[in-house]
């Protein structure tokens, strides 16, 4: 189990209590949160579950993958150094208290 | 006592009140006659998808898994192998590759829902299929026209045929095999056209492929490209027959998007929930699991009754209604975690073009039939014929 807090663009600020195993972009589709779509599952295939990590936090996380890396060249809105996507994030004790912000948009 | 057999016509037919006892009463239930495990609640399905490592595909994903099929496509396999072939595929799913393909979808839909014009009843299966198959032909680049090596309808009537299973025997009957062999080998004479004369399609650049010049083996290739045949096939027309069976039921829900028609990827999403395709498929467990107080034992086969997980009031409240305003985010309808449906984009644009075309033809339509003869199969749940009278 781990807290994850999700800010929106708009400031809007979502805590979760997520499953282990559970990866962010479940977290939030599954509790009404709108800044996230996760279009295609969690497959990894559209790039529409991407967030801005903590940076502070980021060395807490798994490093993203290949097809991850590339699928963050597809995302929407800007790329930033914190830039993640959601649905390859698994909750864990680690990630405990994570702030993750939400870009404007999606698609 | 409590049955639950996905062998059954009964299931076949209807299985919503079997899940509600599953997931009540039963949420980590032993069935003898599918000799497998079956988890029916949201939250389970979601955690079991989620962890690869102990729910592994590697021994086949279908619930009745056809023969030397495990561990050569992508739905029946593991990372870090299934992701070294859903890099090769993947590109050519993606939302913004398919922009492409709209143009091409729509007259196909223009010219196959053109034949109902003047129409006063119709089997929705006869246009739904040469829809399907016309469009998966366009979008994998399978010879069409004078390239063609097949008809169009052995291509939908054996891809609908190798999903299916025998209620009796509990396992694929020589005809479904039959089927399977034919989708075999058709796949292998396309990937023989494309490697002698390479294309710019998917085939061609897939049978080519080799990752850090590891080539695929042959079996990936040929097993792969049957399964986008079978998957594309059977899943999309399998669901558009859902979704007019929904339209066809719901009055309200069909005259809402025939009067607003930006409103159809909200229906798409709620009848991808509320009844899709693609009811339930199956794990094999890497480890002992105890789960509800039962303990499922390493090797075990384990059903993910996705169908089950829509319907679930835990995650969505009054589940058993098909409501269109609803918006059901994070439905299981495509599965979900790493094996999630790889043409969701495909799927959702062609039922989308489909559906905003039928309706310029045919705006008022009520099903037939009360009772409808459903598809015998473990895994995939659609009507066989679905007549429909223009009112």
């Amino acid at each position: 189990m781990a807290k994850i807090t999700y800010i929106d663009a708009g400031g809007q600020s979502t805590s979760v209590a997520l499953a282990d195993g559970w990866s962010l972009m479940q977290g939030a589709t599954t509790n009404g949160i709108e800044g996230i779509v996760g279009e295609c599952g969690g497959s990894c295939a559209c790039a529409t579950c991407h967030c801005y990590v903590d940076e502070t936090r980021l060395a807490d996380l798994p490093a993203p993958s290949e097809i991850e890396l590339a699928m963050l060249e597809n995302v929407a809105a800007e790329r930033r150094a914190g830039s993640r996507l959601a649905c390859q994030i698994k909750a864990s004790p680690a990630l405990d208290g994570l702030i993750v912000y939400l870009p404007e948009c999606q698609e | 006592m409590f049955n639950f057999d996905p062998y059954s016509p009964a299931v076949d037919a209807d299985p919503f009140p079997y899940y509600a006892r599953l997931r009540d009463e039963f949420p980590c239930f032993w069935s003898p006659e599918a000799q497998m495990w079956v988890l029916s609640r949201y939250e389970d399905i979601v955690s079991a998808g989620q962890d690869w490592q102990t729910y592994s595909s590697a021994s086949g994903n279908l619930m009745t898994e056809l023969p030397g099929r495990a561990g050569a496509t992508l739905g029946s396999s593991d990372p870090p192998r299934h992701d070294r072939l859903r890099n090769l595929i993947q590109h050519a799913f993606m939302k913004r590759n398919l922009l492409s393909l709209e143009e091409p979808i729509r007259a196909i839909a223009a010219q196959v829902f053109g034949q109902l014009r003047g129409v006063k009843q119709f089997d929705f299966k006869d246009v739904s299929s040469q829809f399907t198959v016309k469009v998966l032909m366009a979008a994998l680049g399978l010879p069409t026209g004078a390239e063609a090596i097949v008809d169009e309808q052995m291509v939908r009537d054996n891809a609908v045929l190798m999903v299916q299973s025998d209620a009796r025997t509990r396992t694929k009957g020589p005809e479904h095999i039959a089927a399977y062999n034919w989708m075999q080998e058709y796949a292998s004479k396309v990937i023989a056209m494309r490697r002698a004369e390479p294309r710019d399609d998917l085939i061609s650049h897939f049978a080519a492929a080799e990752i850090d010049g590891d080539k695929l083996d042959e079996r990936e290739v040929l097993l792969t490209t049957t399964t986008l045949i079978m998957a594309g096939v059977e899943s999309l027309g399998g669901f558009m027959m859902m979704f007019a069976y929904n339209l066809a039921t719901f009055d309200e829900a069909r005259r809402a998007v025939i009067d607003n028609p930006a409103l159809l990827p909200d229906a798409i999403e709620e009848s991808l929930r509320f009844n899709t395709s693609a009811q339930r498929f199956r794990r094999c467990l890497m480890k002992d699991v105890t789960l509800h107080g039962q303990t499922m034992k390493e090797g075990d086969f384990v059903c993910l009754a996705y169908g089950s997980g829509n319907r679930d009031a835990r995650q969505y409240p009054d589940p058993d209604r098909y409501d269109i305003t609803r918006k059901p985010r994070g439905h299981l309808g495509f599965g979900g975690g790493v094996h999630a449906c790889l043409g969701t984009a495909i799927a959702r644009l062609s039922v989308k073009i489909a559906f905003e075309e039928f309706h310029k033809v045919v705006s008022k339509y009520h099903r037939v039939a009360d009772q409808l003869a459903w598809m015998p199969s473990s895994t995939f749940r659609s009507p066989l014929v679905l007549e429909l009278a223009v009112s």
